[in-house]
């Protein structure tokens, strides 16, 4: 009766009961992070999916690059190998979350990145599964939106804008606000030297597991850290590969028609084939579609049908996520991920996207089977005008419209 | 058996002397409100070890702290050590709360309440303590988890001395709506864990262990939803037509739950996106503003929201419970105890 009339008994049992049930739920994950093996790779290059040769393989390979890189919490640069990160932003994006006495906050990977992307940066962090498009798994080396040709590695100016800007109908956010705040300014640029940093490691171990399963030995703690230099050596020559884009001109307001038009001929031709993937009016509904090179890595390369639930998830217990249509962008709806202003569509026609099914065109004024920079432009101002862009000349014609009809009022 | 001097005090013997109860406990739930608040932002801005050390502040005395250096430092630091500092004064208020409960408040349940609400509160301090020293996201998550419990407590406190428990008349027969509001109250703090697992998400987690988490999340808001639905069609049903005091709480977790599962969409919008960006141009368009305002806003109002809930459905309960349990309890009260309380008051 006493404790009818009183309500705290409720909240005692619920308490006490709940607290108990946290702490137990929680007990299974409550080990110190660790950069994961890459088991899918593994599985991919023995092209099987007998578990203890996987764990076998990737757990040798995962402790050699181990001692080469060092732990999520200290990680380190190998020896003799071209610097191809600062350690310092490195080191303050590893680790957990915090600032020590020094007053230098610490763990930006953990505090902005791993939710999405995972210790390891494997793409795989918690809330992956729900997310579409997956996020990137740096393990590759591949990026999508660079200044550099397909198959090379990018910028740091690429990944920092990607940080900086975030990409649009994605997961991934811009922390451009991050900016606005003096003691979180440089955190971009720290953010991208750790995501660098990842790939690197991502990619040894990637090539280490490929060494093994060809040469049918495990590596040599001085095969990966050669490899680990040859890698390093590729992201310290990025630059070497950069594509210099031409700038697209601005055009009087009927030549711009004109160009769209000429644009729009080119995109639905055979030439340039941009309405298989794309369709016919750019909704992103033609009938090729395919898959990313993440997924094909470990679907299509090993014989396993992507679109087959009972194939593919035999690679599951891998880490491997059900793999999804890299579909064609639509772009009426805008909001493209490498940019949507012409300059930027020009930029990813000429550039292509890595990874992915867009290709990087071949540019030539005197060859007669390439596109010449005309038809590139053409074709970007076909495409932006779909998105909904307006060429920069007639936006500032309105915005100079606009002026001046505040000015009359 | 009720204790008949607490029967006759629980039935409200002197309303003066219990106001002051309270009007602190009041005091107490605004405050904490604001502190949990101020503890979302700490976890939306990931600022828990902005401050290393525990229970100083980068080697001062919390209170010593030089307040322009808090005021404009970083900004992790700020939201961090005003949280500390918040806490440090709802505990010097709770600590006043037991004084004034101990002269003032004559049932032994209401001032076993403060202490337990004090008792709560130090143990909050102390884990949050924990967290920092063993920089441990699992104690993060656990403080996380109770805070809102000991807002839930405060009102608690607050219902028990407010004039509706004390003048409350029996007036419910039905058992539904009682364990209605009690399964209520129960899957509202199963929603506070599941969302704080969802917020406090280990880095090693794997995403099916994520995906369960958020199946859940969504499943038992679908149950309140539809439990807080139930209650308020009850309520305001012509078989309640002459019970008082029930549909305004019950109005109140209509709206708030509108609002939390708008905000619950919003902070996933704000988080991760929707997966369907080609849903329309809207989506197709929408970046997310890491560490954004509007977003920060979002995230937090849900996690303060369901404080709310929780908070309400207490609240509701306690009505309901009071209105079951009341003649019951008062047909234990011997009548020259009955008789000594005002009739006003036992009505």
């Amino acid at each position: 009766m006493r404790f009818a009339q009183s309500p705290i008994h409720l909240l005692n049992l619920g308490n006490v009961s709940l607290l108990i049930c946290s702490v137990g739920i929680l007990a299974a994950g409550c080990s110190k992070p660790s950069f994961e093996a890459n088991r899918l790779a593994a599985a991919s290059f023995l092209e099987s999916q007998d578990q203890q040769k996987v764990d076998e393989l990737a757990g040798s390979v995962g402790e050699l690059v181990e001692q080469v890189f060092g732990p999520p919490d200290a990680p380190k640069w190998p020896e003799n190998a071209p610097t191809a990160v600062d350690m310092a932003e490195v080191e303050r994006c590893a680790g957990p979350v915090g600032r020590a006495y020094d007053k230098v906050e610490r763990g930006l990977y953990r505090k902005h990145c791993v939710q999405c992307h995972g210790i390891t940066g494997d793409g795989a962090g918690p809330a992956a599964a729900l997310l579409a498009p997956y996020p990137r798994d740096f393990r590759r080396g591949t990026f999508k939106f660079k200044s550099t040709s397909i198959g090379s590695k990018p910028l740091r100016s690429d990944l920092v804008k990607t940080i900086e800007h975030g990409l649009p109908g994605t997961s991934m956010p811009a922390f451009g606000a991050l900016r606005n705040r003096p003691e979180f300014e440089k955190d971009i640029e720290s953010l991208a030297e750790y995501v660098v940093f990842l790939a690197i490691r991502g990619e040894v171990e990637r090539r280490l597991l490929k060494r093994a399963v060809d040469s049918e030995e495990t590596p040599s703690l001085e095969d990966a850290k050669r490899v680990a230099a040859s890698v390093a050596e590729l992201w310290v020559n990025a630059s070497a590969n950069v594509v210099e884009v031409p700038l697209i001109p601005d055009v009087p307001p009927a030549e711009y028609a004109a160009s769209v038009e000429r644009g729009k001929a080119l995109f639905t031709s055979d030439q340039a084939s941009c309405f298989k993937c794309h369709g016919n009016e750019g909704k992103g509904d033609g009938v090729s579609q395919d898959y990313d090179e993440w997924t094909k890595d470990w679907t299509i390369r090993v014989g396993i049908d992507p679109a087959s639930k009972s194939e593919w998830k035999v690679m599951k217990p891998f880490g491997a996520l059900k793999p999804v249509v890299d579909r064609s962008r639509n772009f009426h709806l805008g909001g493209l991920r490498g940019g949507s202003t012409e300059q930027d569509i020009v930029k990813r026609i000429v550039l292509g996207i890595d990874g992915t099914p867009m290709p990087a065109i071949t540019v030539s004024e005197t060859d007669p089977n390439a596109f010449n920079l005309e038809n590139v432009f053409d074709l970007a101002r076909y495409v932006a005008s779909l998105t909904g862009v307006k060429p920069e000349t007639e936006a500032a014609t309105d915005s100079g419209t606009a002026n001046s009809a505040k000015g009359a009022q | 058996m009720v204790n008949p001097s607490d029967s006759a005090l629980a039935s409200g013997v002197n309303a003066s002397q219990s106001s002051k109860v309270y009007r602190w406990a009041a005091f107490v739930s605004c405050l904490t409100f604001p502190l949990i608040w101020l503890g979302g932002l700490v976890t939306t801005h990931d600022a828990g070890m902005a401050v290393p050390d525990w229970p100083g502040t980068f080697g001062y005395n919390m209170f010593l702290y030089p307040v322009t250096t808090w005021l404009f430092g970083p900004f992790d630091l700020l939201v961090e050590h005003g949280h500390r500092l918040l806490a440090s004064l709802v505990g010097l208020i709770a600590i006043i709360l037991c004084f004034v409960a101990r002269k003032h408040e004559p049932r032994r349940f209401g001032r076993i309440a403060c202490w337990l609400l004090l008792l709560a509160i130090i143990s909050q301090g102390i884990l949050g303590g924990v967290r920092v020293l063993l920089d441990a996201r699992v104690v993060a998550l656990i403080h996380g988890c109770c805070g809102p419990l000991v807002f839930a407590l405060a009102c608690g406190i607050v219902m028990i001395n407010s004039k509706d428990w004390k003048t409350a008349p029996k007036s419910i027969e039905s058992n539904s709506l009682r364990w209605s509001l009690r399964i209520l109250l129960v899957l509202t703090i199963v929603q506070l864990i599941m969302g704080a697992h969802l917020r406090h998400a280990l880095p090693q987690w794997k995403p099916s262990l994520f995906l369960s988490f958020v199946h859940t999340h969504l499943l038992v808001a679908m149950l309140i939803t539809g439990i807080i639905f139930a209650v308020f069609c009850t309520v305001i049903s012509p078989k309640f037509r002459g019970v008082t005091g029930l549909r305004g709480p019950a109005a109140w977790l209509v709206g708030l739950v509108i609002i939390q599962v708008c905000l619950g969409v919003g902070t996933w919008i704000s988080s991760y996106a929707l997966p369907w960006q080609e849903l329309n141009e809207f989506f197709a368009r929408y970046t997310i503003d890491g560490r954004g305002f509007v977003e920060t806003m979002i995230i937090n109002g849900h996690q303060a929201t369901g404080s709310l809930l929780i908070a309400g459905s207490l609240w509701l309960l306690c009505r309901v419970e009071r209105r079951y349990v009341a003649a019951a309890a008062y047909g234990a009260v011997p009548a020259q105890v009955a008789d000594a309380t005002p009739r006003s008051l036992v009505r």
